[in-house]
């Protein structure tokens, strides 16, 4: 269980980007943030495993609290949150392999990791990961010589070497066609319906929210304007995240 | 006050200033701009004493003038830029004595560097020597020994008469050497030195005969004259063996090669190594944090900017009389201005680093110092490896000039060469930089391929 309690987020510029949002997130469920560009979705995520550092509000893993956690600690509760990013953000030059084994960094030995030695049973985890989202054959491939849809796949195996309670995927099918961010989102779904994974992900399409979301919040301006499930979603609460000129596209409009 | 009046008054305000005209039309950038180009036309014929010139600064004032009446109505602004540009371009000409030629007309000069440039001095013919000895006592004592000697091949060589006084004449007869060939004998002093040098040619039977006089210079250093020292007689003989050798100037040629790769090796690695915390301090994405470091950050890059544009061969005449002739200053001229040049580009590349991989590797619960192995250096390593490399080629090119003011290696030979006026070796040396340019490139360029 993740709980989240009034959460503000005020960049050094000023910019307050989050304002006094709260929710809790059950283990298991595949939760959806939504809300327009700018609303604060990407700053909710990365307070989430505290890649930036929260102004105000507390939050926490069941009874552990992350926003108080000191260096290593956080580097134990982040190594249980596995992230994925809309850009991917993969090491360009370094092989499929070593992406892939960089999400089991938080448990390597850090003198031998540090020297490029892997255990032999964690260059095995990491080949079933390849081998589970289907670019196993792709290992030896530099990262860059990859389609987006591959790179994404690197960037779940990397998440999935972290063995983790809770998948951080930030619009993570932004950069990808409607077929592909189908592929995409049921890997995440397989990991949320078999490993028990609990999910929060960003999303812009209306209809990736009703088709893989069991909950789902609404931004805007940094505020919490709305939670509840998919099917909530009317149109008079979708102008209220979005707008008043707001259209709702469907990604599956392009197929 | 009407148009004209003020008009025929700001002609008159420039022609006592230039532009002061334009400035009480209140055109200011334009009076600036003239009151300029004016002054800079009469400063150079003034500097430069070119008198037929002073026509045109008189035209660019002149048309000041006009302007100065006619603006706000445009007059043609080309003109006395474009005089301005004659004047400057007819008095540089001048200035730098230009004489296309004096190129062709100096032939004999040209054909005394040029001919022997075609004959690179890097090889001579093989060949094989003989050499023997003989000792003989000067000046004579009572009882000389017997100045005589057969070596283990077989050669015998004698004197007669046993010994000798300066200035007497001796007999030089050997036996056992090639038939036909020249041989050369030496007189070596009791201290090594090389005293009498002759030729004399060997005969079918392999026999030969020198005579010659023992003049005074074979005892020059010694500290008694009268007392009686044993001198030595060399008898050196050479026959080509056909093939080719590499000849002296040669062996001083790759001697000096191998310096200074060497040099310019030493100093992109240790460059290299210093540049890095360098390119850390200089790179703006590291030091925005707070003002204490891009107060750091902005000394950083100045100093790297300052050191970078003093040409390594300043730095070298400074290094050589710091610490004297040799590769060394050389060395650490090149090693500074690397520091310089790569730490420069470093931070550069640095700055270009991608903070999405980064940020990913943070959210695994990696270290800092994980992070910094499979987050940064990946980014970088390729990229400092490329810059490095290309580096080292600009290094080896500079530490072939740096010898010419005394930093050793190639360039040092080179220059003792010209001012010799050995031009062969010049042309030899010229064609190995040549080659160990083209090849390194070559290589350079391969390499950074590779590392992309
Ligand atoms: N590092 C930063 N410094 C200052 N302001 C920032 C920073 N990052 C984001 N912001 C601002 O905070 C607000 C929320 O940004 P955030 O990236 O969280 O939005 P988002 O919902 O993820 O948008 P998008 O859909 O475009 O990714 C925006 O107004 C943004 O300009
Ligand atoms: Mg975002």
């Amino acid at each position: 269980m993740l709980r989240v309690e009034h959460l503000t987020k005020v960049y050094p510029n000023g910019t307050v980007a989050l304002k006094d949002v709260s929710f809790e997130v059950p283990d298991g469920e595949f939760l959806v943030v939504i809300g327009l560009s700018g609303s604060g979705k990407s700053t909710l995520l990365r307070c989430i495993n505290r890649l930036i550092d929260p102004t105000e509000g507390k939050i926490f893993l069941d009874d552990q609290e992350i926003t108080s956690a000191n260096s290593t600690e956080l580097r134990h509760i982040r190594r249980k949150i596995g992230m994925i990013f809309q850009q991917f953000n993969l090491v360009k030059r370094s092989t499929v392999l070593t992406n892939t084994l960089n999400g089991r960094l938080g448990y390597a030995n850090p003198f031998l990791s540090l020297l490029g030695i892997w255990p032999q049973a964690d260059k095995d985890m990491a080949m079933a990961a390849l081998n589970r989202v289907g670019i196993a054959d792709k290992a030896k491939n530099r990262a860059d010589a990859l389609s987006g849809g591959q790179q994404q796949r690197v960037g779940i195996s990397r998440a999935l070497m972290q063995e983790p309670r809770i998948i951080l995927a930030d619009e993570p099918v932004a950069s990808l066609d409607p077929v592909l961010a189908h592929s995409i989102l049921q890997y995440l779904e397989q990991m949320n319906k078999t490993d028990r994974v609990t999910v929060i992900c960003s999303l812009h399409f209306l209809d990736l929210v009703h088709r893989y979301g069991t909950h789902v919040i609404g931004l805007k301006d940094g505020m919490k304007v709305f939670e509840g499930a998919p099917s909530e979603i009317d149109r008079a609460r979708f102008k209220a995240i979005y707008g008043e000129e707001a259209q709702e596209v469907r990604a599956t409009a392009l197929e | 006050m009407t148009l004209k009046n003020k008009s025929i008054i700001a002609a008159l305000l420039s022609l006592i200033i230039p532009g002061a005209g334009q400035l009480y039309k209140k055109a200011y950038k334009r009076a600036g701009a003239l009151f300029l180009l004016t002054a800079s036309a009469f400063v150079t014929v003034l500097w430069y004493q070119h008198k037929e010139w002073w026509f045109a600064a008189i035209l660019i004032w002149l048309w000041v003038v006009l302007d100065a009446y006619q603006f706000p109505k445009n007059s043609i602004t080309v003109l006395p830029i474009l005089l301005w540009l004659v004047m400057a371009y007819g008095i540089g000409w001048q200035v730098t004595e230009m004489d296309p030629t004096a190129i062709f007309r100096n032939q004999e000069r040209a054909s005394i560097i040029l001919k022997p440039m075609l004959r690179p001095d890097f090889t001579r013919p093989r060949t094989e020597s003989l050499t023997s000895y003989v000792d003989i006592q000067v000046p004579c004592s009572p009882t000389p020994p017997l100045a005589e000697r057969t070596n283990g091949n077989g050669i015998k060589m004698s004197v007669s008469p046993n010994c000798a006084n300066l200035n007497e004449y001796v007999t030089l007869n050997v036996t056992g050497f090639w038939p036909e060939y020249p041989a050369t004998m030496e007189w070596h002093s009791p201290i090594g030195a090389k005293s009498i040098h002759e030729e004399f040619q060997i005969n079918p039977d392999g026999n030969g005969t020198l005579l010659f006089q023992v003049k005074p210079i074979v005892n020059i250093a010694a500290p008694d004259q009268t007392l009686p020292q044993m001198h030595r007689i060399v008898v050196i003989q050479s026959k080509p063996l056909g093939g080719i050798d590499i000849s002296e100037t040669g062996g001083h040629i790759l001697r000096g090669i191998y310096e200074t790769l060497s040099v310019a090796l030493l100093a992109t690695l240790i460059g290299a190594i210093l540049a890095i915390p360098f390119s850390f301090l200089a790179a703006r994405n590291l030091m925005s944090s707070n003002p204490i470091m891009r107060i750091i950050y902005v000394l950083t890059r100045t100093v790297l900017n300052i050191v970078r544009s003093v040409e390594s061969l300043i730095m070298a005449i400074i290094f050589v009389v710091i610490v004297g002739l040799g590769t060394f200053p050389g060395m650490l001229a090149i090693t500074l201005h690397t520091i310089a040049a790569l730490g420069k580009l470093y931070s550069e590349v640095i700055e270009g680093i991608d903070s999405g991989p980064i940020e990913a590797i943070r959210a695994t619960g990696a270290n800092w110092l994980q992070v910094v192995r499979y987050g940064v250096i990946p980014q970088i390593i390729p990229s400092f490896m490329a810059l490095t490399i290309y580096r080292w080629d600009i290094n080896v090119r500079s530490s072939t000039i740096i010898g010419f003011v005394g930093g050793g290696g190639i360039g040092f030979y080179l220059y003792q060469w010209i001012l010799l006026q050995d031009y062969r070796s010049v042309s030899a040396s010229f064609i190995s930089i040549a080659i160990v340019v083209m090849l390194l490139d070559f290589f350079s360029a391969r390499l950074r391929e590779q590392i992309r």
